[in-house]
């Protein structure tokens, strides 16, 4: 029986209250943000997300493996997003619930299924050997917006990460350690963001962005967008709730657009900072594993 | 009254010489401490220790997010579903629900009770609180029979917001600027001459009135929703930042400004 | 190599949990969340105490067997520290969130299968009792936790405190031990092959480093300099850590 936490009745009234006069309970406008910060671990592949009170932080690891038997010449991708009792107590391990079948499956859906890591490029040796990529996301604190923020980190992660140098000698496949040889990123495509859409009102005709926890809790529908910088839609996920006009859709999608094109600049922006910051600390690495042999 | 800046820890030994006595009064411990018999006092929490020699008393002032009741608490509690005889609220996420009998209100009989809804809101006094059963609430006191302004709150009037129990518990002090240090709600009713704020209420201030529960949660109504929004982002703002009065004057100018 | 870097600590980072807190010492980094007392399950609850529930998620991967054991011994030394009594049929979670483990540059590891190093143990217990701490659950005493292992040099043993995982590699022997703060042992734990007198030496290297007396007394400035021990000093590390979160919490007074 999984523990439940209501907000009080004043609270969702309020809430829907506010709105109506285009009001958050943080001061926010409607199409806003929360301060999102996004951050880089020392290993390769760790990215930690925090928007507003959320924070998600997603671990790419890789490691040599037998490809899929209908699949010899793909490598393996998967993304895995157990919700633990840390983002709050109501989860528990080993107990999937709505919330966290829908994070998975968007995820899968945003960044899997629409090609933005090229899997091809993950095949070491056609169906015997491959690399078999995997991104951990761990939901430390759940203040609303859940999927936005993990499929950041999972972007950000992934195009953070470096796996080990491999190469092929006459039917022998060597995979260097990170002391031998510098580890290499991986071939990625494209970068797919996702855009969450709150819809509040009878009519479903209030349409807020990034909601906090108490907000979701009053919600009667949600849209998922998935989309690039270029415009290039990956999905868009609306289950349930109260129909909303397609054209406040459409307009819903723009936004989202503009929205996804700040993400991109701000993970760019990271990643090169990351580099900057690696390149005074990784010559130093090279010199002391030099030393050592 | 209090004592110097003593910081402890959990299972350290208290200098006897630090214990206060009385001549009348017995040894009162508050939270954060307990007795091993003989004579041992010890820290259960990290705080500061603080005593009281005139009250003969002493405790760990420390800050924390989930509430434990204690009788005697006034708390903001959510009615969760109506039981026969009496109503389960709850006081805290994830907590078992605490009881409050259906006649435990002024002048209530059966025939003429409140009728509260699920998920209204009740501002009550603990009337019982023992770690083997669960909470019992009271709005109305067993010694007066008078609510003293208890009862429950309306719905679709103002809004909850969470603050830490510290915080809380500084706000109901009789003299929260001076002994708690909070003055955001004096200075958003026009009572602080350095922060001018011109609303509607009284004294040239904002208009509206709060409900704090010691259970962490704040009640905070008003005609203007958004005054009612700028009041709790004040409050939490304030106890999120640990801002002190200066900052709290800063804080209040620029949420004046923002929502202007 | 060992790099005997101070062990850091940041309380209340995870804004929704009762306590929270991030602890890294020895290339290990733990993230870890307290909530309670909550309500407990009913298959989980205890009529007389609250029931102690610890969850250990690695970074990478699922858990796995190695995951539950830490769990259970984790558990059963809280529940020693945590004051029980004071909440029957309650429940207190503690989820400890590994983020960074340190790694062995000469080898590739294997992810997905991985399962923790023994010698995290120490970091999950520091963060498990700093989020305890942050969340002002009732405590009996604190406890501080170090590793040791014991490697061939030459022709005599010697201890490494706070081995890498290369040391670990090449050492006879790790061990996990944890003290409270009144100086009991709380935990002992050991992998590999050693002595009766190994673990003596390392029982002594362990209480050094984790029952140094936290508030210095005046001239025992210059006593670290003559212990040759090397470690970091655990408890003033704790006392230290709590004393400026408390200061924070009472700025107002």
């Amino acid at each position: 029986m999984p523990r439940e936490a209501e907000p009080s009745l004043n609270e969702k009234q309020f809430v829907l209250q506010a709105l109506q006069e285009n009001l958050r309970l943080d001061g926010r406008e409607l199409d806003q943000y929360r301060p999102l910060d996004l951050s880089f671990g020392d290993q390769y592949g760790v990215a930690d997300v925090t928007l507003g009170r959320t924070r998600v932080l997603a671990k790419a690891t890789a490691e040599v493996t037998v490809p899929y038997a209908d699949r010899p010449l793909d490598g393996i991708f998967t993304i895995a997003t157990e919700l633990s009792p840390m983002t709050s107590p109501a989860f528990e391990v080993n107990r999937p619930t709505e919330t966290e079948v829908l994070l998975s499956r968007l995820l899968e859906k945003t960044v899997r299924r629409s090609g933005a890591l090229d899997t091809e490029s993950l095949c070491l040796v056609a169906g015997q050997k491959c690399w078999s990529v995997r991104v951990d996301v761990h939901v430390l604190s759940h203040d609303g917006n859940l999927i936005d923020a993990s499929c950041l980190a999972v972007v950000a992660a992934l195009r953070h990460f470096r796996k080990p140098d491999t190469s092929m000698d006459a039917g022998v496949l060597t995979v260097y350690t990170p002391a031998e040889r510098e580890p290499v990123p991986l071939s990625w495509l494209h970068s797919p963001f996702c855009v969450t859409w709150s819809f509040f009102g009878d009519e479903a005709d209030i349409a807020v962005l990034d909601a906090t926890w108490l907000e979701e809790q009053v919600r009667v529908g949600s849209c998922t967008i998935s989309l690039n910088k270029h415009g290039e839609i990956c999905q868009i996920a609306k289950l349930g709730g109260t129909p909303v006009d397609a054209v406040a859709l459409l307009q819903c999608t723009s936004v989202a657009l503009t929205k996804v094109k700040e993400f991109s600049d701000l993970l760019d922006t990271k990643l090169a900072e990351d580099l900057k910051r690696r390149d005074k600390g990784g010559f130093m690495a090279e010199l002391r594993a030099e030393n050592e042999r | 009254m209090a004592s110097d800046h003593l910081f402890v820890l959990p299972g350290e030994t208290i200098d006897p010489a630090l214990v206060p006595t009385h001549k009348k009064h017995p040894l009162r411990l508050g939270p954060g401490l307990r007795h091993i018999p003989p004579s041992d006092i010890v820290p259960t929490v990290a705080g500061q220790l603080i005593t009281n020699p005139l009250k003969n008393s002493m405790w760990v002032e420390f800050n924390s997010q989930r509430y434990i009741p204690t009788t005697g608490d006034l708390v903001l509690a959510t009615v969760t579903r109506n039981a026969p005889e009496a109503y389960l609220c709850s006081l805290s996420a994830y907590t078992p629900a605490a009881t409050l009998p259906h006649l435990a209100f002024e002048g209530a009989t059966k025939k003429t009770r409140p009728q509260l809804a699920p998920g209204q809101l009740v501002y009550a006094r603990v009337a019982l609180a023992h770690r083997h059963m669960d909470p019992e609430l009271e709005c109305v006191s067993a010694a007066t029979g008078r609510a003293d302004g208890l009862g429950p709150i309306a719905a679709g009037n103002g809004c909850v917001f969470d603050v830490s129990l510290g915080f809380a518990r500084r706000l109901l002090m009789a003299r929260s600027r001076e002994d708690g240090g909070v003055g955001v709600l004096e200075m958003l009713a026009g009572q602080d001459p350095e922060v001018v704020v011109g609303g509607a209420g009284g004294g040239g201030g904002l208009a509206f009135e709060t409900a704090v529960g010691r259970n962490g949660k704040v009640w905070v109504g008003s005609e203007s929703a958004k005054t009612v929004v700028l009041v709790g982002r004040a409050l939490q703002e304030t106890d999120r930042a640990r801002l002190g009065l200066e900052g709290q004057r800063r804080l209040v100018k620029r949420l004046l400004r923002e929502m202007r | 190599m060992t790099a005997t870097t101070a062990p850091e600590a940041a309380l209340g980072i995870l804004p929704r949990a009762d306590g929270s807190a991030k602890y890294s010492h020895a290339g290990y980094t733990v993230t870890g969340s307290v909530n309670g007392p909550i309500e407990a399950q009913r298959r989980d609850e205890h009529a007389y105490e609250a029931h102690v529930d610890v969850i250990v998620r690695p970074a990478a991967g699922v858990g796995g067997t190695r995951e539950r054991h830490l769990e259970s011994i984790l558990q059963s030394s809280l529940s020693q520290l945590i004051l029980v009594k004071d909440f029957p049929r309650s429940l207190i979670q503690i989820v400890l969130q590994v983020e960074n483990s340190p790694e062995n540059d000469y080898v590739d590891t294997k992810l997905v299968q991985a399962s923790l190093n023994f010698s995290i143990m120490p970091a999950l217990l520091q963060t498990a009792v700093l989020a305890l701490l942050s969340a002002a659950v009732p405590m009996r005493a604190t406890a501080t936790a170090t590793a040791i292992a014991v490697a061939q040099q030459g022709d005599h043993k010697k201890t490494i405190i706070d081995p890498s995982p290369r040391d670990i590699e090449t050492a006879h022997s790790v061990h996990v031990l944890a003290f409270t703060s009144h100086d009991e042992l709380l935990l002992a734990e050991s992998e590999g092959d050693f002595t009766v007198r190994d673990w003596d030496d390392v029982y002594e290297t362990a209480k050094r480093i984790c029952c140094r007396s936290a508030r210095p007394k005046e001239g025992m400035a210059m006593v670290l300099d003559e212990d040759d021990v090397g470690g970091p000093d655990m408890r003033h590390f704790l006392q230290s850590t709590m004393e400026s979160k408390v200061a924070a919490d009472l700025h107002w007074k």
